[in-house]
């Protein structure tokens, strides 16, 4: 899931260190037009739905969180 | 009318002096705080540099950053407000064109400031605060200041490649704040959540509408409009009534399904500019807030960021289109042909603007400032500068303006205006990069960027994201053999549009 996600990130914002960078919204390195495509193509991706209580810093911050995030919601289908 | 802020500011601080002007997460500042510091700061300056100077700022989404801002006009100067997260280049290229002989800095912009090795005076704006007020010397700057004398300068993208320094007036300020609260109807009771940039214009009418009523203003952080459900948390704990944000902070709360979770339940009062609105986002919108006003505004930088306004009546339907109006009190607001002939109602003609709110120019480009700001052509009587907006419009039996596209390679993307050129420009400056073409994508709000030589995807983004603001970096990058040419020689955009598709 690690590569499949870390691709499609890259297909968004080609210049950032998705593996390393772990402050992606607090240091805002990413923006709100990047939530949006992000969370467009993760949910078509991992054919899951992110709703907006899911929108916290915490799981867009880092790679871990994302990957945190999708397991979270595919347990819950 | 007053037509001094700094007056107004006075007379505010008079009346409502303990209450909150301004507050952002970690510090607030009341009308009286505001009103001393300034002059502190205004005090300090009036030591070092005369009248009429250009001081930049480099401070960033803080209470403190108007009050510098208001510091600076007390020692009779005008600012320019620059964004330290910036990239250094342009950065630079705005210094050149400003060549400010002092740069006030918060301690982020501190850093910055010495590492873009600026030849003039770097001042903290914590210790100017600290400096006594000497009134004297604030009232001799007072009695000589003029109702025209510049007020701040703020860059936008420019097509030659180099950021563009637009001159404000006092006057032209003062005459758009009045006629935006006569529309809006802001008065002291009202809670402002700002969203915009500060060194951005839209940020002006949440620096001076406090000023001019009472009300406080709310700088909303940054990452909440990445985090919908976090924005509208703040905005009902902070109590905000009114905004005037840009358009894409309405279209992408929609597609991030904002109102799912809790509803700004304060909110009466929105204007939202700075691109086309689509109307199935503002119905989404207008159903959730029935009780809300919402009031479209149209207009650029170089006429004190707007021309016309029109307020929104009843829920909009999915396919509409809305006008974008009126023109504000103290605009003019025409429409002309090709040959500077005046354009028949119903007919298609560029929107040109006249009147006090009209800029002073671009800084230090009389050249730039000559073409663009013109004698009316069709007044032979007196001296009347118009500007062109290079946008279309039609006005119909009513009165009412229609917006109808661009003239030029101007775009407006997330509420920026952008030159398409100024992108391929910077393109240019990468040495693996031998031809390209910028385009936008409308529809998706994305800035395709085709290109021939052999700088990679990854290598052409972070080259990008070294030398233009972020929202000006294009989204999609691709990599061609050979543009696409007319028979002509000229790059085939149609071919390059169907490729975005």
């Amino acid at each position: 899931m690690k590569e499949q996600l870390l691709e499609l990130l890259e297909e968004i914002r080609p210049d950032v260190d998705f593996e390393n960078e772990k402050q992606l919204i607090t240091d805002g390195v990413l923006d709100s037009f990047d939530i949006v495509s992000m969370v467009t193509a993760m949910n078509d991706e991992f054919d899951i739905e992110i709703e907006v209580g899911n929108l916290v810093p915490d799981n867009f911050n880092s790679i871990e969180g994302m990957m945190a995030l999708i397991e979270k919601l595919q347990d819950e289908d | 009318m007053e037509l001094n802020v700094l007056r107004l500011l006075e007379k505010t601080a008079d009346r409502f002096n303990n209450k909150t002007a301004y507050s952002d997460s970690d510090e607030s500042l009341s009308f009286s705080e505001v009103t001393e510091c300034a002059k502190r700061i205004g005090s300090a300056l009036a030591e070092k540099i005369p009248a009429r100077c250009p001081v930049a700022v480099m401070s960033g989404r803080r209470v403190h950053t108007p009050v510098v801002f208001l510091g600076i006009v007390y020692a009779g100067c005008f600012y320019a407000p620059m964004d330290s997260t910036q990239p250094k280049a342009r950065l630079m290229d705005i210094l050149s064109v400003l060549q400010p002989k002092i740069l006030i800095a918060d301690e982020e912009g501190m850093k910055t400031a010495r590492e873009l090795g600026f030849e003039g005076e770097i001042l903290s704006a914590e210790e100017l605060a600290g400096h006594e007020i000497d009134q004297p010397a604030l009232d001799e700057r007072a009695r000589y200041a003029c109702a025209d004398d510049p007020l701040y300068v703020i860059f936008t993208s420019g097509s030659t490649g180099k950021p563009k320094g637009v001159i404000t007036s006092m006057m032209s300020l003062m005459c758009y704040i009045s006629a935006y609260l006569e529309v809006m109807k802001i008065d002291d009771s009202d809670v402002l959540g700002n969203q915009s940039p500060l060194d951005y214009i839209a940020a002006v009418r949440d620096i001076y509408v406090p000023i001019f009523t009472g009300a406080s203003m709310f700088i909303i952080p940054k990452q909440c409009f990445m985090m919908p459900a976090e924005l509208f948390r703040v905005m009902n704990e902070r109590k905000i009534t009114a905004v005037g944000w840009s358009v894409s902070v309405f279209t992408i709360a929609v597609k991030l399904k904002a109102f799912e979770g809790e509803k700004p339940e304060y909110l009466k009062k929105v204007c939202f500019s700075g691109s086309v609105m689509p109307c199935s986002a503002l119905r989404v919108w207008q159903k959730e807030l029935p009780e809300c006003r919402f009031v479209n505004q149209y207009g650029p930088t170089e006429c004190t960021a707007s021309c016309t306004y029109h307020e929104v009546d009843g829920v909009v339907e999915e396919g509409d289109t809305l006008p974008i109006g009126r023109p504000y009190r103290n605009y003019r607001v025409f429409l002309l042909d090709d040959d500077n002939k005046p354009v028949k109602t119903g007919e298609q003609g560029e929107i040109c603007v006249s009147g006090p709110i009209l800029a002073l120019g671009y800084y230090n480009n009389k050249e730039l400032t000559d073409s663009s700001f013109i004698q009316h052509p069709l007044n032979g009587a007196y001296n009347e500068l118009i500007y062109k907006t290079g946008d279309y419009g039609v006005f119909d039996e009513s009165g009412v303006l229609w917006f109808k596209g661009r003239k030029d390679r101007q775009i407006k993307h997330l509420g920026h205006r952008v030159e398409l050129s100024e992108i391929e420009n910077a393109a240019l400056r990468l040495e693996s990069i031998r031809e390209c073409c910028a385009m936008y994508l409308k529809e998706k709000e994305l800035i395709y960027l085709f290109y021939t030589g052999t700088a990679t995807v990854k290598e052409a983004a972070v080259h990008f994201r070294g030398i233009l603001p972020g929202f000006m970096v294009p989204r999609k990058l691709i990599q061609l053999e050979e543009l696409p040419r007319l028979a002509n020689g000229k790059t085939d955009m149609r071919t390059l549009a169907d490729m975005m598709k």
